[in-house]
């Protein structure tokens, strides 16, 4: 027997509070004048007697409580030896098959390996099989059944996840919390390197839960990939369209690769590349000539190495005709549908056609056909406009609304409904103007804008709209460019106007980015991107309480959601590699390529001494060998920790204490 | 309000007896309202046809003029009485656990009842002080001042020494040979059996005896809450009790200690009465003028 903090032993000394309680305080009593003592007996003093014996017995449960106390805190525990511990501690065979596991055999390999592990147990002990990659999927409960066992090994199939040591270790806590059984995890993996978390602390073992590692890689190999590609997601003219691919190699020479562009599994373009030594290099293929509608897209290489998997890189691209963008302005207001035009039309990669319209002029429109609006420094809306423009919003358009000194005099923010307080003009002020201070740089509309250093604004409104998101605030704190969700669209509000008279913002060079990415960003098109990641989250409704049914086809051609997920999933998880087809709940179709994380393509082994150093960093004090394999540790002492025994006897003691106290207090309550 | 003047803790306020005792029976005679029971006036009772012997001086001569017959007036409470408060003054006296001690307690009661007495009963009232022998005799009288008297022997009684209920009982006997009321105020701290051996006597000579138990709250329900060392105030002998011993047997022993004084006292034609000195002093003259009652 030993203890985990021996320090707290000391506390045992507060066994004396009691003696000193008992047996010197009580002595202090000084004699009380009575009536007459003849109703007293000498006999008394042989109750007093008996009394002591009883106040030594609560001595004793005080003293015996304040020790046990102080033992639990001690955390003592028994030596068992392995054999001996072994009998009641459970297995737990975890098999890596995260995406590198791929790599040649190495999946066939830690499957063989596990099901030797399996076999040389005893077959009464208990074990658990488990998959590792980006979580940690448990197969089977701790069973002895060799059959259901060694169908769970044989059932893993290779993930396209990045696997995670991390999640190995935080799971192995919240095993160890759970089960008063010691542990013995048993990993099969290429133990790659990557597939370590940033701190070591994360992936080690909790005290109770032992490691046992089965490298199933022997070396780092070499590995080419196509790291990443950079093509738009939607495309109007294919000559403008262009794709970027970085071909990369790990822990490979120099080599030349023919690398490919695929659209609809038909070859595009080919190049030939020369990446360099443990390098990597960019493939530019100058047009995308892609069909209507969504295309299967892809870049690949020819490596000939170990992992083939990661030698294409899908993506999904849609070509569609240009955008039609309804600019809504005053009659009188030129410049200001003149300036955001030049802006978008500016943009290389723009599919967007500018529409504008005098406020006069709007009867009959349909908004349907544009992706979204832009309403000008505009006074006041014909009824029927501002109608179709509410239900245009809350369907899912979106609208960008600029308020310059005209819009100012109305009062009413049109669609949001927000009040207008107030309107500074700066320029009658000795300030003349004011910058823009406090910007929300996470917001899409501020990407690439610098945040809007060097305009000057001469005029902007206050408006009241507590529930908006502010992204850009002037050097005052008035807001000046507001999010608001309205339904299942968006609006966006720019504080004073689009024209040069307001502000010197449109003829600013930071104009052009903002009005692309606010184009993109009302528009959808910023979230549509032809590629992900596996294991990235896809939003699939903006609004929780809009039970509208959305659709995902995943690569194998299953739909993964439930009928009732259909209607309530706020996102879905991409956990396969491969093209997924999507019906969101704004209507919108959608294509998307997923591919694996590209760190997974990185082959490079962890080291050898910080294998050792995990495998013996946990709390239970087996021997840090190197690599231990099954049947090594069987001699190794384990420590069964009883600390909780010695809890349940400081709460049994309290019990018998309270209750032997209670009834020497029972004279003084029966007195009150 | 006026019951608050018969709370022992408020009289422990005043200095004097005798305003002591006046307020004491003012207070209890206030809260006596409609109470037929209690006729200590001079009230008319009855008319009795006229027969030789009877005192003129009670025909109503008004009805002799109308009727031309004698009839005789009869009043309540017209025979005086004649009163002996036997007040122990032992140690045992001195004790209290509040601010009024057993003996304070026992001479409010006296002095009230010595107020009652002569003033609103116009009975003759004495005094006996004693604890192992007779302290102090102060004859029953009706004379002017004896109130005075009977209140400045109450002042002098101060406690000390032991009871001793066989020693004075002689004494007793011969201070009392004219048939009244006799009230014992005690402790009674000594076997009942003896008490009432030694007290019984007193009836002999047609005196009602009337023993007014006085005792402390906490003499009746101790509370100690850790093993104590108590003194006897009357021996200073010392003893080491614990709360239980309090719990389980003092408390059986002085109830069957109080039960017994009284089955006894009654059973030897006696009237018992208990006064805890927190409670107020009107169940004592209660007492005394239902006996009075009684005896009328």
């Amino acid at each position: 027997m030993g203890f985990l903090a021996p320090w707290f032993l000391i506390g045992a000394a507060a066994a004396a509070l009691p003696v000193y309680l008992h047996l010197l305080r009580r002595h202090t009593t000084t004699p009380r004048p009575f009536s007459s003592l003849m109703f007293f007996e000498r006999r008394t003093q042989s109750s007093i007697r008996h009394r002591r014996l009883r106040y030594l017995l609560l001595l004793s449960l005080r003293m015996l409580l304040l020790a046990l106390l102080a033992l639990a805190f001690a955390n003592p525990y028994l030596k068992r030896n392995a054999a001996a511990a072994s009998s009641d501690r459970i297995r737990l065979l975890v098999i890596d098959n995260s995406f590198s596991m791929r790599a040649g055999s190495r999946l066939a390999d830690a499957k063989q390996k596990a099901l030797g592990v399996l076999n040389s147990r005893r077959s009464s002990d208990r074990a658990q099989i488990a998959a590792l990659g980006s979580e940690l999927h448990v197969l089977t409960q701790p069973i002895s059944d060799a059959a259901a066992l060694r169908a769970a090994v044989g059932g893993i199939q290779p993930g396209d996840s990045r696997g995670s040591f991390a999640e190995l270790g935080h799971a192995a806590g919240s095993l160890s919390e759970g089960s008063h059984a010691p542990v013995e995890i048993h990993l099969f993996s290429d133990m790659q390197k990557d597939d370590m978390p940033s701190t070591f602390n994360e992936m080690v073992m909790p005290a109770g839960v032992s490691l046992v590692l089965h490298p199933v890689a022997t070396g780092t190999e070499p590995n080419w990939t196509v790291e990443s590609v950079n093509a738009p997601g939607q495309v109007w003219d294919p000559k403008k369209a262009h794709v970027q691919a970085v071909v990369a190699g790990y822990h490979t020479g120099a080599a030349t690769r023919s690398v490919s562009l695929l659209v609809n599994g038909k070859t595009v373009a080919t190049q030939r590349v020369d990446v360099p030594a443990d390098g990597r290099v960019t493939a530019d293929f100058q047009t995308l000539d892609v069909p209507y509608g969504f295309s299967h897209c892809e870049v690949r290489i020819d490596s000939a190495d170990t992992l083939p998997a990661d030698d294409a890189y899908i993506f999904a691209v849609e070509r569609s005709d240009p955008q039609h963008v309804l600019f809504v302005h005053e009659p009188a207001d030129s410049h200001s549908a003149l300036y955001f035009g030049a802006a978008l039309a500016s943009s290389a990669e723009s599919s967007f056609t500018l529409d504008p319209i005098a406020v006069d002029r709007t009867a009959g429109v349909q908004l349907a056909k544009y992706s979204f609006v832009v309403l000008s420094d505009v006074l006041s809306l014909p009824p029927d406009f501002e109608s179709d423009l509410e239900r245009y919003v809350r369907g899912g358009g979106s609208v960008l609304i600029a308020v310059g000194t005209s819009a100012a005099r109305r009062g009413r923010i049109p669609v949001l409904g927000d009040n207008i307080v107030g309107t500074h003009y700066y320029s009658q002020d000795g300030a003349r103007f004011l910058g823009v201070g406090d910007t929300d740089s996470s917001h899409p509309s501020m990407a690439g804008a610098d945040r809007w250093a060097g305009v000057k604004f001469y005029y902007s409104v206050a408006v009241d709209s507590p529930d908006s998101r502010v992204i850009a605030r002037l050097t005052d704190q008035t807001p000046l460019l507001l999010d608001k969700k309205v339904g299942e669209g968006r609006v966006l509000l720019l504080a004073s106007g689009l024209d040069d008279l307001t502000n010197d913002f449109p003829v600013h060079p930071v104009f052009v980015p903002f009005v692309k990415q606010t184009a993109r960003y009302l528009s959808g098109t910023e979230d549509r991107e032809g590629s992900r990641q596996v294991d990235s989250f896809l939003e699939l409704r903006t609004a929780k309480e809009q039970a509208v049914s959305v659709e995902v086809v995943d690569p194998a051609g299953r739909r993964p959601l439930s009928l009732q997920e259909a209607t309530t999933a706020q996102s879905y998880q991409m956990t396969s590699a491969g093209f997924y087809t999507l019906r969101l709940a704004n209507g919108r179709q959608d294509l998307i390529g997923v591919n694996p994380d590209r760190r997974e393509s990185n082959l490079e082994l962890i080291p050898d001494d910080v294998l050792s150093l995990w495998q013996g960093g946990g709390n239970t004090g087996t021997s840090a060998g190197a690599l231990a394999e099954p049947g090594q540790r069987e001699e190794a002492a384990s420590r069964h920790s009883v600390w909780w025994y010695a809890m349940l006897l400081v709460l049994a003691a309290a019990l018998a204490e309270s209750f032997l106290a209670g009834r020497y207090l029972s004279t003084e309550r029966e007195e009150s | 309000m006026v019951q608050r003047f018969l709370d022992p803790s408020v009289l422990a306020e005043i200095s004097s007896l005798d305003l002591i005792a006046k307020t004491i029976v003012d207070g209890f005679v206030a809260g006596l309202h409609r109470s037929p029971d209690f006729g200590f006036s001079q009230e008319f009772a009855e008319y009795r046809a006229y027969s030789p012997g009877d005192d003129l001086r009670h025909v109503d001569w008004n009805v002799f003029a109308r009727t031309e017959r004698a009839y005789l007036k009869r009043y309540r409470g017209e025979t005086n009485s004649l009163l002996t408060v036997l007040l122990d003054a032992s140690n045992s006296m001195n004790y209290t656990s509040h601010r009024v001690t057993k003996m304070d307690y026992a001479r409010y009661t006296a002095a009230a009842l010595f107020y009652l007495a002569i003033h609103n009963q116009r009975d003759a009232a004495g005094l006996i002080v004693f604890d192992d022998e007779v302290r102090n005799y102060i004859r029953p009288s009706t004379r002017q001042g004896q109130i005075n008297r009977l209140l400045h022997g109450l002042e002098l009684a101060e406690p000390r020494a032991r009871t001793d209920f066989a020693k004075p009982l002689t004494h007793f006997q011969e201070f009392l040979r004219r048939r009244g009321l006799v009230l014992m105020i005690s402790d009674f701290y000594e076997s009942p059996e003896r008490i009432i051996r030694t007290v019984e006597p007193l009836r002999f000579h047609g005196n009602e005896v009337v023993l007014f138990h006085v005792l402390d709250p906490q003499e009746i329900h101790p509370r100690i809450v850790e093993p104590s060392t108590l003194v006897d105030l009357e021996t200073s002998e010392q003893m080491e009790v614990t709360p239980e011993y309090m719990r389980e047997e003092y408390r059986p022993k002085i109830d069957a200690h109080i039960e017994q004084l009284r089955d006894l006292a009654r059973g030897a034609g006696m009237d018992y009465y208990l006064l805890v000195t927190d409670r107020p002093l009107d169940g004592a003259l209660r007492e005394y003028l239902s006996i009075r009652q009684r005896r009328n």
